[in-house]
Order: C-alpha cells, then sequence, then structure tokens
C-alpha cells in the first residue's frame, strides 16, 4: 500500500543532506575508535606509556586467542553471562508481577510503600556478607545479588508507569462497566509498554553490575573472577581483556532488547 | 409505561472528604421522556457532571431515588452510553480498533456488533479514517469517533458531558449539527450537560436550570422548537435570544447570591 511519489528537487536535496549528516556521524564515531586503537597502540609499543599498567590493543588480542583457545574464554564468558541472564529474566519477571500487584491493590501499594523507598537506597553491596552465608559462595549468590539489584528499580520504574495512566481514560473505560483486570489490559499494559522497554534497557546495564559484583565476592569462575583474579597477580592484560569481552557481551545483550523494542513497535503500529 | 425513561425523585447527594462534608445535590426531581434531549445547565460546581454520573450508576446517591428504564442504574447495564468532554481515544489503536473499544469491555465483540458499529462509522463520514491513528484526525473528527463507540453499544441514554467544550468555535457548531442529527436518526434519549446556554437551547426539547452548590433544581424550561429545525438554525431565532436573556439572568442571580 506504499505510494510512490515524485518529489521535488529540494526535497532530494534535503534527503541528500540529511544522508549525508547521517554518514558523517557514522564516520566520525568509527575514527575516534580506531584513533584511541592507534594510539594506545603506537604509545605502549614505545613504552611511552607502561605496556605493564596500561596493557595494548595487541597484546588483548593475543590474551583473547589464548583464552579461547584453552577453551577459558568460553567457560568464564558462559559463567557470568548465564548468571546475568537468569538474574535479568528473574528480576525482571517477579519485579513485573509485584509491580502488577501493588498497582491492583491499593492498599498493600500504601503499606509497603515506606519499604521499598528504604531497599531502593540500601546499597545492596553490604548484603554480600549475608548472601554468601545464606546461599553458599557459588553461583546461587552471585544470581541472588542480581536480582536483589535489578528488582527493586524494576518494581519502581513500572509501578511508577502502571499509575500514571490517564485518569479520564479509567473513567471511560469505568463507565463501560470494565473490571480492573481488564483496565490492565486493554489500558494500562499497551500504555506503559515503551515504559516497560525502558526498564529493560536500564535492566541489562544493572543486571551485569549485580553478576559482576557478585562474582567479586564470591567467585571461582566468571569474567568477574577473571578481573579480580588478573589485578590480584598483576596481569593487567587479562584485565582489559576481561573488560574488553565484557563490553562486548554487554552490547550484545543491549541490542537485543533494542531488536525486541522495535519489533514490539512494529506490531502496535 | 415505557414512555418515561428517567425517572428522579427526591435526589440527594453529600459528598466525603477527610477535611468536610460537601452537599452536591440537594431534592432533585425530574423525568426524562423517551427520545427526548434535556440539557442541564447552571453555574459552575453545581453538580451537573454529578447527575450524570449518578444516572450512569458511577456513584450513589445518598438518598433519594433514581430509576433508568425503571431499574436502579448500573453500569454493567447496557442503558447508558456517556462521552465526555475529551474523547479519550486511546492513541496506540486504529480508529476502527477504538470504536470496538466499548464492544470489547462489554464482551460483545461479535461479528454482528461489530458489523453495526462499522456501519455507523460510514454512515456519519468516518470511512476513509479507519485505519488511521487518533493523532491524523482533527478534534471534531474525533468526538464523532467517541460518539461512534458510544452509539455501538446501542445505549437507550445518551449522557453527554460537555462534549463540545474543548472544540474550537467553527467545529462545536459543525460539530452540534452532526450529533443533533445523528441522535435524532438513531433516535436516541440524550442528556446534555454544558455551561454554553446557546448550545443548550439549540440542541434540547427541555432545559433544566440548577443553582450554585448544593445544586437545586431552580427552574425548567421548555425550548418548542419544530424537530426538523437544526441547531444552527435554532440558534439565529429570537426565541432563543429571549430564552438565553432568561436563562442567563437566572444563572446571574445564582452567582450574585454566592458573593
Amino acid at each position: 500500500m506504499k505510494k510512490m511519489m515524485k518529489f521535488s528537487k529540494s526535497h532530494y536535496d534535503y534527503l541528500r543532506k540529511y544522508r549525508t549528516k547521517k554518514i558523517l556521524i557514522n564516520l566520525t564515531q568509527i575514527s575516534i575508535l580506531v584513533l584511541f586503537l592507534v594510539l594506545w597502540e603506537v604509545l605502549t609499543k614505545y613504552e611511552i606509556i607502561s605496556s605493564f599498567f596500561f596493557s595494548s590493543p595487541s597484546k588483548i588480542v593475543d590474551t583473547i586467542v589464548q583464552l579461547f583457545n584453552s577453551g577459558e574464554l568460553i567457560y568464564h564468558s558462559r559463567i557470568t553471562l548465564s548468571e546475568t541472564l537468569i538474574g535479568f529474566a528473574i528480576a525482571t519477571g517477579i519485579g513485573f508481577v509485584i509491580a502488577f500487584i501493588l498497582w491492583y491493590s491499593d492498599f498493600l501499594r500504601k503499606v509497603l510503600e515506606p519499604y521499598l523507598v528504604v531497599l531502593n537506597s540500601l546499597p545492596k553491596i553490604a548484603l554480600g556478607p549475608i548472601i554468601i552465608i545464606w546461599f553458599g559462595a557459588g553461583s546461587k549468590a552471585i544470581i541472588f545479588m542480581c536480582i536483589l539489584i535489578v528488582i527493586i528499580v524494576t518494581i519502581m520504574n513500572i509501578l511508577n508507569s502502571f499509575t500514571s495512566c490517564d485518569k479520564q481514560l479509567i473513567a471511560l473505560a469505568k463507565s463501560l462497566g470494565a473490571n480492573k483486570i481488564q483496565i490492565f489490559f486493554k489500558l494500562i499494559l499497551p500504555n506503559s509498554l515503551k515504559d516497560i522497554v525502558a526498564t529493560l534497557k536500564i535492566n541489562v546495564g544493572l543486571s551485569w553490575i549485580g553478576a559482576i559484583m557478585g562474582e567479586y565476592l564470591v567467585s571461582k569462575a566468571g569474567l568477574g573472577y577473571l578481573l579480580i583474579y588478573g589485578g590480584q597477580v598483576f596481569n593487567l592484560n587479562l584485565v582489559m581483556t576481561a573488560t574488553v569481552i565484557l563490553c562486548i557481551l554487554a552490547s550484545l545483550m543491549y541490542f537485543a532488547v533494542a531488536l525486541f523494542e522495535k519489533l514490539m513497535n512494529k506490531f502496535y503500529d | 409505561m415505557n414512555d418515561i425513561l428517567v425517572d428522579i425523585k427526591n435526589l440527594n447527594l453529600i459528598y466525603q472528604s477527610i477535611k468536610s462534608e460537601t452537599k452536591a445535590l440537594e431534592d432533585i426531581n425530574f423525568q426524562i421522556k423517551n427520545q427526548e434531549f434535556v440539557s442541564i445547565v447552571g453555574p459552575s460546581g453545581c453538580g451537573k457532571t454529578t447527575i450524570l454520573s449518578l444516572i450512569a450508576g458511577l456513584l450513589k446517591a445518598t438518598s433519594g431515588e433514581i430509576k433508568v428504564l425503571n431499574k436502579t442504574p448500573n453500569p454493567k447495564d447496557d442503558l447508558c452510553g456517556y462521552m465526555f468532554q475529551r474523547d479519550n481515544l486511546l492513541p496506540w489503536r486504529t480508529i476502527e480498533k477504538n470504536i470496538y473499544f466499548g464492544l470489547e469491555i462489554k464482551g460483545q465483540k461479535n461479528k454482528e456488533r461489530k458489523e453495526y458499529a462499522l456501519s455507523l462509522a460510514k454512515k456519519y463520514g468516518l470511512k476513509d479514517f479507519l485505519k488511521k491513528h487518533p493523532n491524523e484526525l482533527s478534534g471534531g473528527m474525533r468526538q464523532r469517533v467517541a460518539l461512534i463507540r458510544t452509539l455501538s453499544l446501542r445505549p437507550e441514554l445518551l449522557l453527554l458531558d460537555e462534549p463540545f467544550s474543548a472544540l474550537d468555535y467553527q467545529t462545536r457548531l459543525e460539530l452540534c449539527d452532526h450529533v443533533f442529527e445523528i441522535i435524532k436518526s438513531e433516535k436516541k434519549t440524550a442528556i446534555l450537560v454544558t455551561h454554553d446556554i446557546y448550545e443548550a437551547i439549540s440542541m434540547s426539547d427541555r432545559i433544566i436550570v440548577l443553582s450554585a452548590r448544593p445544586g437545586k433544581i431552580k427552574a425548567i424550561h421548555k425550548t418548542g422548537f419544530k424537530s426538523d429545525m437544526s441547531p444552527f438554525e435554532r440558534r439565529k431565532t429570537d426565541k432563543a435570544k429571549i430564552l438565553f436573556d432568561q436563562i442567563w439572568q437566572e444563572i446571574q442571580n445564582e452567582k450574585n447570591d454566592e458573593i
């Protein structure tokens, strides 16, 4: 059903300008990265800055290849990634359900509000010792730490979005005799979709924080473990490599959420 | 006895809030006949909208009796169709799906009902807009969609709560004519709440004037226009001017009493 249209010359000019600008932005982005890597490589190669303290791009590549060949790269990445994904999924899911319950029950929302505020401002890392004692020094503790960090923000963001739905739309639904479940599925949920996706994006970052923090506390494996271990033995190559891999994994996860958002927007248009 | 659609007797309403009790309506009595068009006017805050909410069953009276078709009103019945000042179209739905919104809530989204809703939409000039989203339509068009959404539930009684007041003057006059025509040709009964006296005069058979809070019935006027006159034509008559002066004076006196 797309209409074919002939555009005026001025419109073509406008489009060209728009495209040129976009290309320029992309080019600049790539050049900054390349410049940074080249500078890093050259400065460390001629020992203008110490390659021991700063590592270097070529050494990082070497380390990645080494880790990959020994199977450690996949092993550690998989552990951290699975902890992050599990924490992300459980916290987002349960957070959503709790937000729904608190939206549904005015009474519960008012009762629990101060508790949420306190839990939100508490630095979750402070609970580290308790978590280790309860869950042992393993993956369970890490996932729990991850959930703890993600879930409170999820509840607060989504609940806030649920309660900010236009009162007049709700009045309309009520005048039609809608019950609360209908109001939720027909109004609240579609109205909050954008905020829910935004929360997912925030949760990607938070769940990585949770998993790495958990690994700092207790782990014997994972990218957080590599970071701590590398730091302790002054192997900066390892530290930098783990950081790079983290960067890559986190952005992949972010793009997955962004893709999900695109699909959903298409579905709703 | 089916001729009387709405019957209100000795109606009182007191609002409770933490700081005080507010008497909103006092001893309201009136009846509305089938296919009659009645307007309610009065100073702001006099309880006009409250009466509509009571008739729709969204509020409970403190004392007194309301019957719509001899039954106590309940929003679950399909007797009343409510139309608001704002069109309240859902921005993420197309016009067609917005029209079905009421049917979905009532669990009546079957083929026959959908076809009826679509036929209304087509009959009243929305045919080309069905696949569009609300933000692509003008205010007047959107309000028309809201009316079709309401009518698709086949209500006996339309409750119009200042449905034109958010529109610009030009659109308002046009839409008045349209809505009037639609309501007459679908043979519906309607209650219009408005603060625009001319709007009330031009559309209704009777006008109820309420006093300042607590709202009491101060006067009821019959307009007595011929039924084939459009609201626009009615506005221009001398009769409308005389009625306007009369009602204006009544409302003005109320305001002065308040001061």
